[in-house]
């Protein structure tokens, strides 16, 4: 018996760190057992001149989806005053416009209010977030609290209120943090996931990505100097850390990150 | 290739490429060469904090760090601290005590891009340094921002802050501090009317209250933000700023730097290096692997990393590598990596 999906995996980390390839590839272990999960992500954190557009694809039997702030603003602020001219009204208002900027936390906030909407109109969907770097992650917790003490009272008050309680329920909300196998990589995820547990009472775990090591185990002497001290620090890291990490993921000799992704499917079971 | 140095280096990258390290090694080849440096970090890992003297009281407060004999300041960002030093020095003691402005600038209420700004203005200003190399919070997030800087100087040039501004004065002089919708109904332009009154039925009438207080202080403090702001087209000048985007073999994206450097051109000039670390090219050459299963790891790496290079060519002017530094010692990395910042310096 296998067990049962949180509704929304926030995955965070470093850029670089793979964070992409695994949460695409977890979204499809998922799908391949049954369930029903979503890549999501975002683009853009201002209202700028450059337009993403919301879109909702699917690719090679994956559902994608990229949302866009200024139509997410839109869309929230339309089904709070029952209004799209309003709305696009609102939307459009320099002053609409130079709040959102100067404030990025209320982008997050928007965000995640319409991936939230997302979980709620279909009870089935699984959302994985491919969250920006590192300390976004955190930024998108703290600010719904932020906003939550700014608002006191009124909808956006008890919208983010509903935020909060999804964001802080463990059996919705689970964040997985994407490390790689070097002492710096490891340091920065202990320290977010530290920070994380001050804000959220939600299982966060460390998975490491890209590890080296296991290819050459039995070859060390035939390594070149330098890349024999690379894999060397490796294996004392993860030997040393290994309790504290949810999973480990051997290197992918694969050049291509579509060869990566399929390689990974069916090996991250433990991030469920 | 002419790496000059200029009064400002900003270093820009996604996260994980060793960006903090990169700019600290840089700080410190500055420094060595007889410059006044401060730098700027937002987001340390906590080894390097302590390397740098950053831990504890010293967060948002200029430090003295000497490193192997060579001296330099650091300042690791707290937004309180920079609202709080904006408020004494342009004197509007009401910044640091309002509600609203106070949640914004907790470390992740998210105005730490427009305080680093602001901050380097100020830091500037005291003619105290030579050259300031801000490490940015990471991500294309910083990029963005920038791109969204123009929107918030129009925060402080529409009328509305003008009428609030007025209304403010007004209600000053009757004594009352927090004004209710009702005044600002009348006093108001029809449009910024309708807006609040639509605003109101989202967010109630106590955030609208508080917002327009929180709006009032910060257009009292529009010097200091301002001049910040304005401190953008100083970075724009290629006489006065060295722009690094950085990135990793490691990381292996060419097409996110390539993207950074797109988003980045409006305001970026031409004279920008891109930094790519984490390089094994030269080992992973010269390594003769024997056995097959070696060999393809071998290839696989080098041909990553040679694709790579060969991809960044085509989009950037000039690109600096640094090897990977496997050390675990901070300060062995910091210093192995000045050593290759000084190699690129032109000898005078």
């Amino acid at each position: 018996m296998s067990k049962k999906p949180h509704r929304l995996y926030i995955f965070t980390g470093k850029g670089g760190v793979g964070k992409t390839t695994l949460s695409r590839a977890f979204a499809r272990e998922l799908n391949n057992s049954g369930h029903k999960a979503v890549y999501l992500t975002f683009k853009n954190q201002s209202l700028g001149e450059t337009h993403h557009a919301t879109t909702d694809t699917v690719k090679d039997g994956l559902r994608m989806i990229s949302l866009d702030l200024e139509d997410c603003a839109r869309g929230y602020v339309e089904k709070r005053l029952n209004s799209k001219m309003i709305a696009g009204w609102i939307v459009k208002a320099p002053f609409f416009r130079a709040l959102i900027n100067m404030v990025p936390g209320f982008s997050y906030l928007i965000y995640l209010g319409k991936i939230l909407e997302l979980g709620k109109d279909d009870p089935n969907l699984i959302v994985i977030l491919d969250a920006p770097a590192s300390g976004h992650a955190l930024t998108m917790v703290e600010s719904t609290s932020n906003f939550q003490k700014i608002f006191e009272s009124g909808i956006v008050f008890e919208d983010t209120g509903k935020m909060l309680a999804r964001l802080n329920d463990p059996e919705y909300t689970k964040i997985e943090i994407i490390s790689l196998p070097s002492l710096m990589s490891w340091q920065e995820a202990i320290e977010l996931r530290a920070s994380l547990r001050e804000r959220t009472p939600v299982d966060v775990a460390i998975t490491v990505n890209n590890a080296f090591y296991p290819l050459v185990e039995n070859d060390f002497d035939a390594l070149p100097a330098a890349i024999r001290e690379k894999a060397l620090n490796e294996k004392k890291l993860i030997e040393e850390n290994a309790s504290e990490m949810q999973c480990i993921l051997p290197h992918s000799l694969s050049t291509s990150s579509g060869g990566v992704e399929s390689e990974l499917v069916g090996s991250l079971s433990k991030l469920i | 290739m002419a790496l000059t140095t200029k009064s400002f280096e900003i270093f820009c990258g996604t996260g994980g490429v060793g960006k903090t390290t990169l700019a600290t090694s840089r700080a410190l080849s500055l420094a060595g060469l007889g410059n006044r440096v401060l730098l700027v970090t937002i987001d340390p890992a906590r080894r390097l904090k302590d390397l740098l003297g950053l831990s504890g009281d010293s967060i948002g407060e200029v430090q003295s760090v000497e490193i192997e004999g060579v001296k330099l300041s650091a300042l690791l960002m707290s937004p309180e601290k920079t609202i709080l030093r904006m408020a004494e020095k342009f004197q509007t003691p009401d910044l640091a005590h309002n509600r609203i402005v106070q949640i914004l600038s907790k470390p992740y209420g998210g105005m730490n891009e427009i305080l680093s700004l602001v901050e380097m203005e100020m830091q500037f200003e005291s003619g105290k340094y030579d050259v300031i190399v801000l490490d940015t919070p990471p991500g294309a997030h910083f990029l963005d921002f920038l791109e969204g800087l123009a929107k918030i100087k129009s925060f402080f040039d529409q009328n509305f802050v003008e009428i609030f501004s007025y209304l403010g004065q007004k209600t000053a002089k009757a004594g009352k501090k927090v004004f209710g919708f009702g005044l600002i109904n009348r006093v108001i332009s029809t449009g910024v009317r309708k807006l609040l009154g639509y605003l109101q039925n989202v967010t109630g009438a106590q955030f609208i209250d508080d917002f327009i207080e929180a709006i009032q202080i910060i257009y009292q403090s529009k010097e200091a933000f301002l001049k910040g702001l304005a401190l953008q087209d100083v970075l724009k000048m290629k006489e006065k700023c060295n722009w690094f985007l950085v990135t990793s073999v490691e990381q292996g994206k060419a097409q996110e730097a390539v993207e950074m450097k797109s988003h980045a051109s409006s305001f970026i000039h031409q004279d920008h290096f891109l930094v790519l670390n984490k390089c094994l090219e030269k080992e992973l050459e010269s390594w003769n692997a024997e056995t097959v299963k070696l060999k393809n790891l071998r290839d696989s790496l080098l041909i990553k990393e040679v694709t790579l290079k060969k991809r960044l060519r085509e989009s950037f002017p000039t690109i600096l590598e640094f090897p990977e530094i496997m050390s675990l010692s901070p300060l062995d990395h910091i210093q192995k990596l000045t050593h290759k910042w000084n190699s690129y310096v032109p000898q005078s």
